[in-house]
């Protein structure tokens, strides 16, 4: 680094504040320096979601399944969709837990502003932390919830009702981290418009709900007639869902072209979430 | 010569009071369709459904404020209510970002403008310690070393596995102080958190800054209306006034420089002619003046004080039955009391009147007098509302009680406990 000399002699200033922040001035050593305050955020996010409940942590477990039970009822007792042979609760837990996984992600982390407008005019810290604690939680959760699909998916294999495929299980990896991906980046874009606009956040709810309508996750995508098909597979989400599903269950249609799309658009959004966030978060306290 | 370490150059905030954005997004578009495709910039205001906010209003929060500091150095920044401070200290705390101008510095910087940052209610006061100083930027190890010093210092070691919403008010605000005092930045940041607490408490926190200051050479930057602090604390002082400074340098000179303006703004009212005065045909007031009695001129009014008004006034009738009441109120406009003279005849010209209302009497608040001029003591001839405007400082002793005092009057009166002996013949 060069030094310049100033008004009070020669001197290296080791930090400024400029009126802009520039797209992108992101720094990344400051932010490796706030790991500890991301990890406990997370911690104290969730020790305070189960203060004073009765169940405690196995909420995390209740839910889904509570969910799961439900599904099954409607969509394959009542309504009668068919799931590929495969046994419906596991069907339906496979796409479930998935889908939780995007929801909360998108759902909490366009959360950041509106919930920690308090805390953020009162101390600095680079706001990103706080998403980035919430995708860890969220993980966190995630990882919870995935033992339970394993736990349900060893009970099935004991009986035989589906088959395994280690190196088919591996799949699920890059689908978590796409899917992780893109409610990250939905997020950072929706915590900073509704961060302005608070009326955005009801249709966040709304969002969410008519995406999984156009997301295989109670149904598959073989089972969509073909003239809309074209409206799933617009769903960057969707063929996440199939190879997430195909690598518990091995069942559903992969299609390499749509999971490329997906993972484009989920760095694309990702990489646009990440600038727009840190261009304007400096700015939004004064909105807050 | 230490070097400097904080270097303020121009710094200026401006704040749009219209064109800020209405919260909605559908009133944005409808703003930004009519101001950008329309071409119709007046129809702004009824878009607002009767908030009136002038779109074109921005007002300079801060303008052109610069300072340098040296390494040690602490300095106390004064001012009314609104004139820039807190938004001076959030651009140096990085919370806001200025309009213009540039900060530069060196080393860590840590800013407390409240008690409790990041306290989570549900939460131990283990698990809050940590959130806390995590927040205020201190590193885990740092945290781990100096956690038994915190629970020393703040004095709940009994409690510190209870959730903090079980505290009582005062345990709160020592182990919220108690991390916040185990910081060690090269540059700390301090907004009026010593207004919390009693004497004692504020003494402690104070002598706190103090160390930190003159024992391991911190730059403290601070914001208080506790004028005494400011003076005992601090070597420089700034006075913000209306977002620029109007005054810098030791701190002795600018606070005599503030309270001599201060005083002459807010607790008098003269008027040199009858013409310009306020009034009527029948009265005119010409002159009303606060006096605090006070033995220190750095001090403020603060529950202790006695007050006297003053006032002068010209009467333009010949044989009136006349009195006066001086009347005290509220902000909130609850009159506290009402205070009348004696009737008695006057003739055409000037009279003065004058009144003292002891000390330890009200309570802390802000309050305005109004003066009230009647004939035959039923009829009124003028009334000169909210003429003066002052505030009462809190000032405790022996007590852990820190939430605002009950009471309109808070009187001195002695209420005094005697144990009984039990008769045991």
């Amino acid at each position: 680094m060069n030094q310049k000399p100033n008004s009070s002699g020669i001197k290296h200033w080791e930090w400024e504040i400029k009126p802009e922040t520039s797209w992108w001035d992101i720094g990344l050593v400051e932010l490796y320096s706030y790991k500890d305050l991301m990890l406990q955020l997370a911690r104290k996010d969730f020790l305070a979601l189960y203060q004073q409940t009765l169940l405690g942590p196995f909420w995390a477990l209740l839910q889904p399944l509570l969910t799961v039970i439900t599904y099954v009822l409607v969509f394959n007792k009542i309504i009668g969709i068919p799931t590929d042979g495969v046994p419906p609760l596991l069907f339906n837990m496979v796409g479930i837990t998935l889908w939780t996984l995007f929801s909360e992600v998108f759902l909490q982390i366009s959360k950041t502003f509106s919930q920690n407008a308090e805390i953020f005019s009162k101390v600095y810290f680079p706001r990103i932390i706080v998403a980035l604690s919430t995708l860890w939680l969220q993980l966190l959760l995630f990882g919870i919830q995935l033992l339970l699909l394993f736990a349900l998916y060893l009970l099935f294999l004991f009986k035989g009702q589906v088959e395994f495929n280690a190196g088919r299980l591996f799949l699920i990896f890059p689908v978590i981290a796409n899917t992780a991906g893109i409610g990250f980046g939905g997020g950072l874009i929706f915590s900073v418009l509704t961060a302005k606009y608070r009326d955005l956040m009801a249709l966040i709810q709304l969002i969410i709900r008519l995406l999984m309508f156009v997301c295989p996750v109670f149904y598959s995508l073989a089972m969509v007639p073909e003239n809309v098909r074209w409206l799933v597979n617009l769903n960057p989400l969707s063929s996440l869902f199939e190879y997430f599903r195909f690598a518990f269950l091995g069942v559903g249609s992969l299609n390499g072209f749509l999971l490329l799309y997906s993972a484009g658009f989920m760095l694309m959004i990702v990489f646009f979430g990440i600038l727009l966030f840190n261009k304007m978060s400096d700015k939004l306290m004064d909105v807050l | 010569m230490s070097k400097a370490v904080i270097q303020v150059s121009d710094i200026s905030k401006l704040y749009n009071l219209g064109t800020i954005g209405s919260g909605s997004l559908r009133r944005d578009m409808q703003l930004w369709w009519q101001k950008n495709i329309l071409k119709k910039e007046d129809l702004n205001q009824k878009i607002r459904d009767g908030r009136k906010i002038d779109t074109s209003e921005h007002i300079w929060a801060l303008k052109n404020v610069s300072f340098e500091l040296k390494e040690g150095e602490v300095l106390g920044i004064i001012g009314h209510n609104g004139a820039g401070k807190s938004t001076l200290l959030k651009i140096l705390s990085r919370i806001i970002k200025p309009t213009e101008g540039l900060v530069r510095g060196s080393g860590r910087i840590s800013s407390l403008l409240e008690v409790g940052t990041g306290f989570h209610s549900e939460l131990t006061g283990r698990e809050n310690i940590f959130i806390s100083g995590h927040i205020l930027g201190m590193k885990k190890e740092e945290i781990l070393k100096k956690f038994d010093e915190i629970v020393d210092f703040s004095g709940v070691e009994k409690f510190i596995d209870t959730p903090v919403k079980r505290y009582s008010s005062g345990m709160y605000v020592r182990l919220a102080f108690a991390v916040a005092a185990h910081l060690e930045p090269d540059i700390l940041i301090v907004d009026e958190v010593l207004a919390v607490g009693d004497a004692e408490f504020q003494k402690k926190c104070l002598g706190k800054m103090n160390d930190a200051s003159s024992q391991s050479g911190r730059t403290i930057i601070f914001v208080s209306h506790n004028l005494q602090a400011v003076s005992n604390l601090c070597s420089q002082a700034l006075w913000l006034d209306r977002g620029s400074v109007r005054a810098r340098g030791k701190s002795k000179g600018v606070l005599n420089e503030y309270l001599s303006a201060l005083h002459k703004k807010s607790w008098i009212k003269e008027f040199s002619t009858v013409r310009e005065a306020p009034g009527n045909d029948m009265i005119r007031v010409l002159y009303v003046e606060l006096l605090p009695h006070f033995d220190d001129p750095l001090s403020v009014i603060d529950i202790r004080t006695a007050l006297t008004v003053k006032f002068r006034f010209y009467n333009a009738t010949d044989n009136i039955v006349l009195s006066t009441d001086l009347l005290l109120f509220t902000l909130a406009g609850e009159c506290i009391f009402d205070i009348p003279s004696k009737p008695e005849i006057h003739n055409k010209g000037m009279i003065e009147g004058e009144c003292t209302i002891p000390g330890n009497f009200l309570n802390n608040g802000s309050y305005t007098f109004t003066l009230h001029f009647s004939k035959d003591t039923s009829s009124e001839l003028y009334s000169y509302q909210e003429c003066l405007m002052f505030d009462v400082a809190d000032y405790r002793e022996n007590t852990n009680w820190y939430d605002k005092w009950w009471g309109y009057v808070r009187p001195d009166f002695p209420l005094i406990l005697k144990p009984l002996t039990i008769m045991s013949k």
